[in-house]
């Protein structure tokens, strides 16, 4: 942390826009590293604040921060076997499928539904204007 | 004050697989206080203790109760006590940090939306316990006859279109709201079981200058001691308990009759509440209605909630009469109609409202506002909505101000266990309504047909009260079964309550300083709260609220959120600079409410993935969530509300020919009386009521006169009528005669 820039936790509070409450969180959470220094010395770095960044940046993605917390835990030895995830099949027309990751939230489902319904509309309206896939123009 | 036993005070969770004692943040939650017919005065300690090897800081979050404000707190531990002071968020939450920077044990309670408050007690040192007792002030639920005081011992999880939830580990979850509108709160870890967290108790004293008929908890079981001061105090009859469930206690009044609290208050000022039974302004007025009933279907109503609700509305659509129409919409993630309009409550339309209901599954979130636009979109001005819901939303104020908007009255049941008695509360009286509230151990459906009674036409319009200066303005109109709660300040002598149609006159004496002060700080109170509950982030409104809230912070002494209460005992050994580990405190899953419920369908944490990412699920139901445990048993009330369900729309029974229906209306109306509802009393009062005014067309014969003059006298004709629907007119008359001997 050589060359760095040194601040207190309300400097730091100051810099990310996080509370220092919730910086203290964090810390407890194992997200972040404590200050470079215990008792009246401890200071923070430019390391904290860009990994507080990166935290509401992870955040802004749909993180959680236990999510976080995995994330940032150092990967073990070996291969590792893939995470399962759920995918939900939407038919559309008999040569149309889509795949979409269960698990999203409310207003994103009715979003990809909304945007589906409107898809599936396109595709069973056979009066509509498309285009093939070299540019020519259809009807 | 505190009564702390010797069997509690050695209290020490311990973990259940292991038998190792647990390093829980906070160990324990003790709630004390005075309780009124007009609210309470709660002290609520809360004992912290550090098993760290550093310094802790323990973040403990709750919900206020209704029309309920923060007054001060004390904290003390070995050798000092040092006392809250109040003063602006901002300042507060600096000062509350200045104190963490030097290593002084810090205290800081605020509020945040939704009445959460976190309190976050910092730097307290390894093996230290300190205790925080916080004084709050809180509103009653009001009936004519009786009073409800609820209390949070736990939190619910609740629906926010954009809460993110996880669940961290096997039946522990995790919800984060979105900062830009929630800003800072830190919500706790919600565990399925919820043995081995905090324990909890209470021991209150509840006075009432009319004296008590009986006191009573659907939640938890009490003692009872009565006092020399006419007083009694209510204990927890175990040694303590565990936080997964609200403390409801039910007071039933010895008369239901005018009464006001009054005294000089701390200000030098004379304050008082009063309590007017709807009972005072007469009889309900006849005349058409037109409801919407809003059904909650969400993910956390599933179960027997579900069921009931069900029931509930079935029975409702029973009293409604050929005049009448109604509307039935509900709601998730999204809303579905019965109609497109309102349907005239013919027998046809009712049995396909029943199928409509029977094909309606609980799933989803709780999408309460685009409901109630829509439902107050298909009434029309006028109408009232009815709603059935759990209340488990967060983002309330923003709900409040669409729910505004409308222009309609919503009258609301709430359900549940630790569920949103203050909004619920708010949105009911914010539209000119009335709300009820159940726990999950009570029946749904018969607080929802006596709701429904009261609904329609109210018993009194245009209050005007004059005598004194009433504040906040009180209520436009009255509603059958629930009394009208005036206060102000002033009043010396008598308070004249004048309506459209009558007026009376209410002495106002003098209760003394002690309840003076009381009565003071809970106008205080209920003032916060109705201004808070208009606090929202957008709108020029804003700053002005903003400055009003800190005026009547500061003219009432009461915390709000523009003012925190916060303290610093600054130590000899105090260690600046010395990070203390925060821990929040968590707090176990509602009592009815399934764990999967809310957290089965969110992401799972895999400690051992290295990749774990993406947005989780916002509280949506599982298909394989076990039922909230609830009273299911089908008994008398099951048959009535069958019974109910089954009038025509012309209010009498169903029948081949009129003979018949006549003698059907007549056993309906016997089975209603034999389980005590009347034409003025019970919950089945209106159902009566139109049965009665079916059989005063076709009284031809004395049985039927006299048994219309039993549903008018509340007489209960002997014999088992509820089981038996097929009796003859002989059998009716030797009843009767039983009577008359």
């Amino acid at each position: 942390m050589d060359g760095e820039s040194q601040f207190s936790l309300s400097e730091l509070e100051a810099r990310s826009g996080v509370p220092a409450r919730t910086i203290r969180f964090y810390i407890a959470r194992g997200l972040l590293d404590g200050p470079a220094r215990a008792g009246r010395g401890a200071y923070y770095t430019t390391a904290h604040l860009r990994r507080i960044e990166w935290i509401r940046e992870q955040q802004s993605q749909g993180a959680m921060l236990a999510e976080i917390a995995v994330k940032l835990r150092p990967a073990p030895e070996g291969q590792r076997l893939a995470q399962p995830e759920a995918w939900l099949q939407y038919s559309l027309s008999e040569d149309v499928r889509v795949m979409v990751r269960d698990g999203a939230s409310p207003w994103r489902i009715r979003q990809i539904r909304a945007a589906l319904s409107e898809l599936a509309g396109r595709l069973s309206n056979t009066d509509v204007e498309t285009r093939s896939p070299d540019g020519d123009r259809n009807k | 004050m505190a009564t702390e036993t010797s069997s509690v005070r050695g209290f020490a969770p311990v973990a259940v697989e292991t038998g190792e004692e647990l390093e829980l943040a906070m160990q324990r939650l003790w709630l004390t206080g005075h309780v009124l017919p007009v609210g309470a005065r709660l002290m609520v300690h809360h004992v912290f203790q550090s098993k760290e090897k550093k310094p802790m800081e323990a973040v403990y979050a709750f919900g206020l109760p209704r029309d309920a404000a923060l007054r001060r707190f004390v904290i003390r531990g070995e050798g000092f006590t040092a006392h809250s002071e109040l003063r602006p968020t901002r300042e507060a939450v600096e000062e509350y940090e200045r104190g963490i920077r030097d290593g002084s044990l810090s205290t800081l309670a605020r509020e945040h939306g939704d009445g959460i408050v976190n309190l976050s007690v910092g730097n307290i040192r390894p093996r230290e316990k300190v205790t925080v007792c916080l004084e709050i002030l809180a509103g009653v639920e009001l009936h004519d006859d009786s009073f409800r005081l609820r209390f949070p011992f736990t939190l619910a999880p609740c629906y926010h279109p954009r809460a993110r939830l996880l669940e961290i580990a096997p039946g522990a979850g995790e919800i984060e709201l979105p900062e830009d509108e929630f800003g800072d709160v830190m919500l706790p870890q919600f565990r399925q079981d919820s043995s081995n967290l905090h324990a909890v108790g209470f021991d209150l004293r509840v006075t009432s200058p009319g004296g008590f008929d009986g006191i009573g908890s659907p939640s938890h079981r009490v003692r009872i001691q009565v006092q020399d001061a006419g007083g009694v105090r209510v204990l927890l009859a175990a040694e303590r308990d565990i936080p997964n469930r609200d403390l409801v206690l039910d007071v039933q009044h010895c008369n239901a009759r005018p009464e006001a609290l009054a005294g000089t208050g701390l200000d030098g000022k004379r304050h008082f509440i009063a309590i007017v039974p709807s009972t005072s302004f007469g009889e309900k007025p006849k005349g058409a209605r037109r409801v919407v009933f809003v059904l909650d279907r969400s993910g956390s109503m599933q179960g027997l909630p579900m069921e009931q609700a069900r029931k509930a509305i079935e029975a409702c659509l029973g009293a409604l009469s050929a005049e009448d129409s109604f509307g039935l919409v509900a709601f998730g993630d999204q809303t579905e109609h019965f109609q497109t309009r309102l349907s005239p409550a013919t027998r046809e339309n009712r049995d396909a409202a029943r199928a409509f209901l029977a094909s309606l599954q609980a799933r989803g979130g709780t999408e309460l506002a685009p409901a109630v636009e829509e439902a107050a979109g298909l009434g029309g001005t006028g109408s009232d909505l009815f709603i059935l819901t759990d209340g488990q939303v967060y983002g309330t104020e923003q709900i409040l101000a669409r729910a505004r908007a409308v222009g309609v009255r919503l009258h609301c049941l709430g359900i549940g266990s630790a569920s949103q008695d203050r909004f619920l509360a708010l949105l009911a009286r914010q539209t000119g309504g009335v709300s009820r509230f159940v726990t999950a151990t009570e029946r749904v459906d018969m607080p929802a047909v006596d709701l429904f009674a009261s609904l329609g036409k109210p018993v009194a319009e245009s209050i005007r009260v004059t005598g004194a200066h009433i504040q906040p303005d009180p209520p436009p109109c009255v509603f059958a079964g629930t009394p009208l709660a005036i206060s102000g300040e002033g009043a010396d002598g008598e308070l004249r309550i004048q309506w459209d149609g009558g007026s009376l006159d209410l002495p106002v004496g003098d209760c003394g300083r002690r309840i003076g002060e009381m009565v003071r700080l809970l106008r205080g109170a209920r003032m916060i709260t109705d201004l808070e509950s208009r606090q929202i982030n957008t709108g020029r409104e804003q700053s002005r609220i903003a400055e009003r809230l800190k005026e009547l912070s500061k003219e009432y002494g009461l915390a709000s959120r523009e003012m925190s209460l916060v303290a610093v005992v600054a130590r000899a050994g105090d260690q600046p600079g010395e990070v203390p580990k925060t821990s929040v405190v968590p707090v176990g899953m509602a009592a009815d409410t399934p764990f999967a419920g809310y957290f089965a369908a969110a992401r799972r944490l895999d400690a051992d993935a290295t990749a774990c990412m993406g947005v989780s699920a916002a509280l949506f139901a599982h298909p394989d969530a076990p039922a909230a445990r609830l009273v299911s048993e089908s008994n008398e009330e099951d048959l009535l509300l069958e019974l109910a369900a089954r009038i025509e729309a012309d209010g009498g029974m169903p029948g081949r020919k009129e003979e018949d229906r006549v003698l059907a209306t007549v056993l309906a109306i016997l089975a209603f009386l034999q389980e005590s509802h009347s034409l003025k009393t019970g919950a089945f009062r209106s159902h009566v009521r139109r049965l009665v005014e079916f059989l005063e067309a076709r009284a031809d014969r004395d049985v039927v006169r006299r048994v219309i003059e039993c549903a008018r006298s509340g007489r209960i004709v002997p014999g088992d009528w509820v089981c038996t629907q097929n009796a003859t007119w002989e059998e009716i008359e030797e009843a009767l005669n039983e009577i008359r001997s």
